[in-house]
């Protein structure tokens, strides 16, 4: 019983025991149960917390593939929102001195393929289709060959270049993901080689950098720095597609947008003029299989030059085909020396005249060959005619006699002609604007003064070397008084109605007496009209003209086998406004003189200018 | 003197009438529904700046649906929610219906089928699907304080079909709502935790297995441990969890190639969003800047940039977070997440004081729900979370997505309102 009640007093203890454990169990259960719940939330919230403490107060710099990398979230965002839209301010434009274009800017479009992200409407595309579709518009590959290449790369492949608007119409329309249009802007020269030679060329590449001539030295005028205005960038939603707009939204509009001038840089030259020239320089040179050739037609006014043509010259717009050879971007006229011969006597006559050793009556005796020192100098005709005997001065430039001019030099102190020359500043340079003119080369003072040969080389025009632009300037001082001019290309700028709106000027400097000119310019048009010159001369026209006819060494040789043979002709003699001078380098040939290779080709300049000018003739006989 | 007395008499009336009126509501948790007001409320104003530049501005609808979804929640309320113990079956397939209409006669978008069209508007079943799992497990496991394992096979069994159902759509995002729904409602129905991680234990071996190969082999070995300690029939139980977690690798990549590639993309990109800036990685990259510009105390509201220029695409639903992140910035981030902690807070104090199972389990569905919800979005919006389109509660514009969080927090006020309290928050009865 004892043992029974102890037992049933034990029993409800031991199951109070078991139950306030269970309870207690329980209980602990519960609280576990809600301390995970609780646990899980604060350690979820706790990890957004710190998460967004790292994007928003640290700013990380993420790794983007697209973006400059280096950045952190802020400079992306603000790089996101704003852009630079960029207004391409052309190039000017190179016109002539009748607003021609000769050089101007035009939108042409690169064409670079992604294969990796062909696609329409998100859908792929098979390249098959693609390339199909490219060789049809581009045509200068199969569908083969551009599959080919979307197979060798992914990405970045350019295609073509310098596509014109259709080609980028059409490849727009075709409406592919992965096809990506860069327009950028090329020049054009549209008279490709015609003015190759004065306007130069710029690289085809995005630096656009100028290479040769006009573009060369006149960047700073007709480079223009791009402007561009900050805008907000953001998309419009409109028939449910997503579109990129931009807008100035709180940004000031930049003011240097209206700084904008369609003004164009004007030459002095005259495009018809320097097709006519180019024309009659080839005929030439055709005929006489020469070397190369250069004419310049300069108004003596002034010195604005008409027209500059070298021959071979090249095509701007494919500048990249002469890779071999880039002695042809060089205007020889401008860069190369060369001994002037006879076409130097009227300058020398003129130096005579001045220094007042000779009068224009004054008669010498040609001897036909004269000898100085050790050597013998000979007439270019005394094989065939001899001694002349007494001849006057003008006699002396119709012949081109070199004993006459060697009279006549020698009656100068040396040190005085040497002087003279000088000051006619054949050694210094001339800024005209095409790069590399090179300055002119006299003998050595001392040699000039005490060797005799020195002078009397000079006085028929060899052993001095300099550019025909020199010679041009010279000739020019016979024919406009006296006056040595600055020869010049630019005119300035000018709008679009031809209006001048900047213009250089330019100094003049006398060199001769007016009346010694006058004197000298009467005297070479006899040349032309009963003399060496006869072959530029055009009827009822008053033209005044030298001959010129230079040995030259040939280097593979190493005699004086070769020529160059030169014509400069001022006109109209009335009232002179224009210096021709026609050089023509190595003419082959049997009658291959200053007469019959150079002297046409002025007179055809001549007849060019004629009809462009509109010069009335002289006299009606 | 009658027309004082009857005015008098008028007014008295009113005030009881009104009264009465108002009393079927006087148990509900005020704070909880102001909670949810005030979040409806600057959800429409975050959606108004968002689309501040577009023609139409969904932000009024919001804040209409936002109201229409307080009068079902205030309605629900009223009524005492042991009623829907008798109802939950219908509940089961009325669910089950509407996510096979949405299969059979579903709007196709984005390349899944979830939304039906009912009677002009457009209808997301399966966001009211939730609501309809809570339900049905609660009423399944209400009746024992500790579910025993057929009770979880029985609850794994029922909740297996509206779960296949929107993984079929497919919709993974709701589809992992409704695992998470499951698994925190057996949790909370006193299942054995052991049995839970057995449960989860083939999703993270198939995952580990390819991301750290020894970590799978130690998760394998703690897998067969807990086996081993927590089936009765060890061995068996030991061996099974071994061949299942093996299993699930082979399933795991029978299951990958089932995924559509946008699927597959979402799940990966997160991340490393840059491998692909311009498609997938895109809404990540741009969610993230948004965020980062935002820095402590944000932009301003109306003056994000990246917001106002549009910059994230489809910012007003998915990705509302990060106009919050950069108009608000930290400061604006935090208090919002105070504010959903504190949603959260309210839904487990419901839930551990409510004597009542089912109630209590209401409440902890609907916890899990909101807490899972948020939780994922914002991770997804701040790059730790793959993109799996599930939206911020409340916040998020979505018209089925706002009224059945409406009705869940009816639901859950009901279960205040009509509760009994514990004495002791511990003692279970």
């Amino acid at each position: 019983m004892a043992k029974n009640q102890s037992v049933t007093r034990l029993r409800p203890q031991s199951a109070r025991k078991s139950d306030s454990l269970k309870q207690q169990h329980h209980k602990l259960k519960i609280s576990l149960r809600l301390f995970i719940v609780w646990g899980v939330l604060v350690l979820g919230a706790v990890g957004l917390a710190s998460r967004l403490y790292y994007l928003q107060i640290i700013n990380p710099i993420i790794v983007y593939e697209q973006a400059p990398r280096g950045r952190s979230l802020r400079e992306i965002a603000r790089g996101q929102q704003t852009d630079r839209i960029k207004f391409y301010t052309p190039r000017r434009q190179i016109v002539d001195r009748n607003q021609n274009v000769l050089a101007t800017d035009r939108i042409t479009y690169e064409l670079y393929v992604h294969p990796k992200l062909f696609r329409r409407n998100s859908k792929p595309v098979p390249p098959e289709e693609i390339a199909k579709d490219l060789a049809d518009i581009l045509r200068t590959k199969t569908p083969e060959e551009f599959l080919e290449l979307f197979r060798k790369r992914k990405t970045g492949i350019r295609l073509a270049n310098n596509l014109p608007e259709s080609a980028r119409d059409k490849i727009a329309r075709l409406r592919i993901d992965g096809l990506d249009l860069r327009p950028h802007y090329s020049r054009l020269y549209p008279h490709e080689y015609m003015v190759a030679e004065i306007v130069g060329y710029i690289n085809k590449d995005s630096n656009r950098s100028p290479q040769a001539g006009i573009e060369y030295t006149q960047d700073h005028l007709l480079n223009r720095k791009q402007s561009s205005v900050k805008v907000k960038r953001s998309f419009i939603h409109t028939n449910g597609q997503e579109q990129k707009i931009f807008h100035l939204g709180d940004l000031n509009p930049s003011t240097k947008l209206f700084q904008f001038d369609s003004l164009q840089l004007q030459l002095t030259v005259d495009l018809r003029l320097q097709q006519a020239v180019r024309a009659a320089l080839k005929t030439s040179m055709d005929k006489y299989d020469a070397k190369r050739g250069t004419v310049i037609v300069m108004d003596v006014r002034d010195g604005s030059i008409r027209a500059l043509v070298c021959d071979p010259t090249y095509n701007p717009n494919r500048y990249s085909d002469y890779a071999g050879d880039f002695s042809i971007f060089r205007n020889w006229a401008i860069t190369d020396l060369y001994e002037p011969g006879s076409t130097f006597k009227p300058i020398n006559i003129a130096i005579a005249l001045d220094a007042g050793v000779i009068s224009p009556e004054d008669t010498f005796d040609d001897t036909g060959k004269i000898e100085i020192g050790d050597r013998i100098v000979r007439n270019h005709d005394y094989r065939k005619k001899g001694a002349k005997g007494d001849i006057n001065i003008t006699q002396i430039l119709q012949y081109s006699s070199n004993v006459g001019m060697i009279k006549i030099m020698n009656l100068l102190e040396p040190e005085d002609y040497y002087e003279r020359l000088q000051n006619l500043g054949i050694e210094e340079p001339v800024h005209i604007e095409i790069n590399g003119y090179t300055p002119g080369h006299l003998k050595d003072k001392i040699e000039f003064i005490t060797k005799e040969i020195e002078v009397a080389t000079t006085a028929f025009g060899q052993g001095l070397s300099l550019t025909p632009l020199k010679l041009v300037q010279l000739q020019a001082a016979i024919a406009n008084g006296g006056y040595l001019v600055t020869p010049h290309l630019v005119q300035g700028l000018s709008d679009f109605e031809g209006n001048s709106h900047y213009s250089k000027t330019f100094e003049k400097k006398q060199v001769f007496s007016t009346k010694t000119t006058q004197e000298v310019l009467a005297m070479m048009e006899q040349v032309v009209e009963d003399g060496s010159g006869y072959n530029s001369k055009i009827a009822n026209y008053r033209i005044a003209g030298k001959t010129g006819t230079a040995q030259k060494i040939n280097p593979a040789t190493g005699r004086y086998d070769k020529e160059i043979t030169s014509f400069v002709g001022i006109f109209p003699v009335e009232q002179p406004r224009y210096v021709i001078l026609a050089v023509v380098d190595e003419p082959q040939g049997q009658y291959t003189f200053g007469s019959t290779v150079a002297a046409p080709v002025v007179r055809s300049v001549i007849e060019a200018l004629i009809a462009i000018e509109g010069i009335p003739p002289a006299s009606q006989e | 003197m009658a027309d004082k007395s009857q005015s008098r008499f008028f007014l008295s009336y009113l005030t009881e009438s009104l009264q009465t009126f108002v009393h079927p509501w006087r148990n509900i948790d005020w704070f909880l529904l102001l909670l949810v007001i005030g979040l409806t409320g600057f959800g429409s104003l975050t959606i108004y700046s968002i689309e501040l530049a577009e023609e139409f501005n969904r932000s009024y609808q919001h804040l209409s649906i936002g109201g229409i979804g307080l009068v079902i929640a205030l309605t629900i309320a009223r009524f005492n929610y042991r009623g829907l113990l008798r109802w939950h079956w219908l509940v089961y397939t009325l669910t089950n219906i509407s996510l096979i209409t949405v299969m059979i006669a579903g709007v196709t978008a984005k390349g899944a089928q979830r939304w039906i069209n009912v009677g002009g508007f457009n209808v997301q079943p399966s966001e009211f699907a939730k609501i309809g799992v809570v339900i049905t497990l609660a009423a399944l496991l209400h009746n024992k304080n500790t579910a025993n394992i057929f009770t979880v096979i029985r609850t794994l069994a029922v909740a297996a079909i509206p779960w296949g159902l929107v993984f079929l759509q497919p919709d993974l995002g709701t589809s992992l709502v409704f695992g998470v729904i499951v698994t925190v409602m057996l949790y909370w129905a006193n299942t054995n935790p052991g049995w839970l991680i057995l449960m989860a234990s083939p999703l993270i071996s198939a995952i580990l297995y390819h991301l750290y190969f020894p970590g799978w082999l130690l998760w394998t070995l703690i897998i067969t441990g807990i086996a081993w300690l927590t089936i009765p029939v060890r061995v068996v139980s030991a061996l099974s969890a071994i061949v299942i977690n093996c299993g699930a690798v082979e399933l795991g990549n029978v299951f990958w190639g089932l995924l559509k590639d946008y699927q597959k993309d979402r799940l990966i990109l997160f991340l490393a969003p840059e491998k692909d800036p311009l498609g997938g990685g895109y809404h990540l990259i741009q969610s993230r800047i948004a965020i980062g510009n935002g820095g402590l105390n944000g932009t301003g509201l109306f003056q994000g940039s990246q917001t106002q220029l549009n910059f994230i695409p489809e910012q007003h639903t998915d990705f509302i977070f990060s106009a919050v992140g950069e108009e608000l910035g930290f400061i604006g981030s935090i208090i919002l997440l105070i504010v959903f902690w504190l949603i959260c807070w309210r839904l487990i104090w419901i839930a551990n004081s409510t004597k009542d199972n089912f109630g209590s389990l209401l409440a902890i569905g609907v916890l899990a729900i909101i807490a899972f919800q948020v939780t994922i979005n914002i991770s997804m919006t701040i790059g730790l979370a793959p993109i799996t389109g599930i939206p911020l509660p409340f916040m998020s514009y979505g018209r089925s997505a706002l009224l059945s969080n409406f009705i869940a927090i009816g639901l859950v006020e009901s279960v205040h309102n009509y509760r009994e309290i514990k004495k002791n928050i511990f003692k279970n009865t």
